[in-house]
C-alpha cells in the first residue's frame, strides 16, 4: 500500500503542481537508474530509459490507481522498457523461434492446453477484482509471517512462488526436508483459497493452486 | 535447475539472477517445448490471466521498505529480519531492492557528472509541459 505521503504527491501532480513533479523525479530517479544499470551498462541509455519511464508515468497520471505503490509502478514501466531495448539487441525475455543445431528455425505451433475456457470470457472488471483479491491475500499472508517472525515459511513460499522452484529445490536451499516445504506450500495455498472464498471468488481461475502436491 | 512454468514466469519478469537467466534463455532457444510454453505464458498474461509469482514480483509484496533497507545497511534491525532481507537480496535476487540499496549506498547519487546533471535539469524543465493544467 502506498503511504499517505505518496498519495498526496500523486494528487498534487494530478493538479499540475510542478514542485511535486520535481520531488517525485528526485525521489525515484536514483533507485530507477541503479536498477537500469544492473541490466544495461551504458549510463546514457539508462538515463534515457528512466526519463522515458517518468514520462510514461506522467502521461497516464490521471488514470493512476492511487492504491498502487509508485515505486512498483515505475519499476514496472522501466522493466518493460529495458525488455524492449534488450529485445532490440536480440536477447532476453523475448519469444524468438528456436533454431536447430544447423541454425534452421524450428516450427512453432502455438497450442496452449493450459489456457482454460475461463480465460476467454472473464471480463476486465472481473480480472481486476481477482487480481486485487490476490494482491490483498498474498499481502495478508506475508504480513502474517512477518508479524510472527515465521521467516522460514516466508522464505519457503518466496522460493516456490517468486523463484518458481520445486519443493525439492527450495528444501535444498533452505536445508530442510521436502515435506516441510510441501506443508508450507499447502498452508499458503489454503490461506489464499480461503481468502478468495470469503470474497466469493473462485480459486479455480488460479491454476497454481492445484500444484499443492507436486514433488 | 528444473525449468518449470513458474521459472519461466520469473524469467519473463526478470527475476532470475544473471546466471539462471542465461541458462533459461539458452534452454528456451534450444527446446521447442519450452519455447511453446513461454509463448503460452506471455499470451495468457496479455489476456489478463494471473500468476501468483507475477503478481508478487510486480507488486513487490515481500520487499522491505526503503527505510528498512537503510536500517539493514546499518545493521540496525532485528537479526531475524536482517537474515530475511539478506535472503531476499541474495537468494531471491530482488533487483528492485538491490537498486534501492545501491542508491542508498551511493555517496554521489546517480547524477555523478555535469552532463547528467544538465540532462536531468533539462528533463525536468521539458517534462513540465506534460503536467495537467492547474484548475
Amino acid at each position: 500500500m502506498p503511504s499517505s505521503e505518496e498519495q498526496l504527491l500523486v494528487k498534487k501532480i494530478q493538479e499540475g503542481d510542478q514542485l511535486a513533479w520535481s520531488d517525485l523525479v528526485l525521489r525515484y530517479e536514483g533507485r530507477l537508474t541503479n536498477y537500469a544499470q544492473g541490466k544495461i551498462k551504458d549510463h546514457a541509455s539508462c538515463q534515457d530509459l528512466v526519463q522515458e519511464s517518468f514520462l510514461g508515468f506522467l502521461a497516464n497520471i490521471n488514470n493512476f490507481d492511487s492504491s498502487r505503490s509508485i515505486q512498483s509502478y515505475l519499476f514496472g514501466i522501466l522493466s518493460n522498457k529495458i525488455t524492449d531495448l534488450l529485445r532490440s539487441y536480440g536477447r532476453l525475455r523475448t519469444v524468438e523461434t528456436p533454431v536447430d543445431s544447423s541454425g534452421n528455425q524450428k516450427s512453432s505451433p502455438y497450442i496452449d492446453p493450459a489456457m482454460g475456457a475461463s480465460t476467454w470470457y472473464r471480463g476486465d472488471e472481473k480480472k481486476k477484482l481477482e487480481n486485487d483479491a490476490l494482491i490483498k491475500g498474498l499481502g495478508l499472508l506475508i504480513n502474517q509471517f512477518v508479524q510472527r517472525k515465521d521467516y522460514l515459511k516466508l522464505k519457503s513460499i518466496e522460493l516456490l512462488f517468486v523463484k518458481g522452484l520445486s519443493n525439492l529445490e527450495a528444501a535444498n536451499i533452505l536445508g530442510i526436508d521436502n515435506k516441510t516445504v510441501a506443508s508450507h506450500r499447502h498452508y499458503a495455498n489454503n490461506f489464499i483459497i480461503e481468502h478468495l472464498k470469503k470474497l466469493n471468488l473462485s480459486p479455480d481461475v488460479f491454476p497454481q493452486f492445484s500444484q499443492q502436491d507436486q514433488d | 535447475m528444473t525449468i518449470t512454468k513458474a521459472t519461466l514466469d520469473a524469467f519473463i519478469d526478470d527475476h532470475l539472477n544473471e546466471q539462471d537467466s542465461i541458462r533459461v534463455e539458452k534452454a528456451v532457444r534450444e527446446s521447442q517445448e519450452l519455447h511453446t510454453l513461454l509463448e503460452s505464458i506471455i499470451a495468457s498474461r496479455e489476456m489478463g490471466d494471473h500468476s501468483i509469482g507475477a503478481i508478487w514480483r510486480r507488486e513487490h509484496l515481500s520487499c522491505p521498505t526503503r527505510e528498512e533497507l537503510s536500517s539493514y545497511k546499518e545493521e540496525a534491525l532485528d537479526p531475524q529480519r536482517i537474515d530475511y532481507i539478506k535472503f531476499h537480496l541474495e537468494t531471491i535476487g530482488c533487483n528492485a531492492c538491490k537498486a534501492n540499496l545501491s542508491d542508498l549506498s551511493s555517496t554521489k547519487g546517480s547524477l555523478n557528472n555535469a552532463d547528467a546533471n544538465e540532462k536531468h535539469r533539462q528533463f525536468l524543465e521539458n517534462s513540465k509541459i506534460l503536467l495537467p493544467k492547474k484548475q
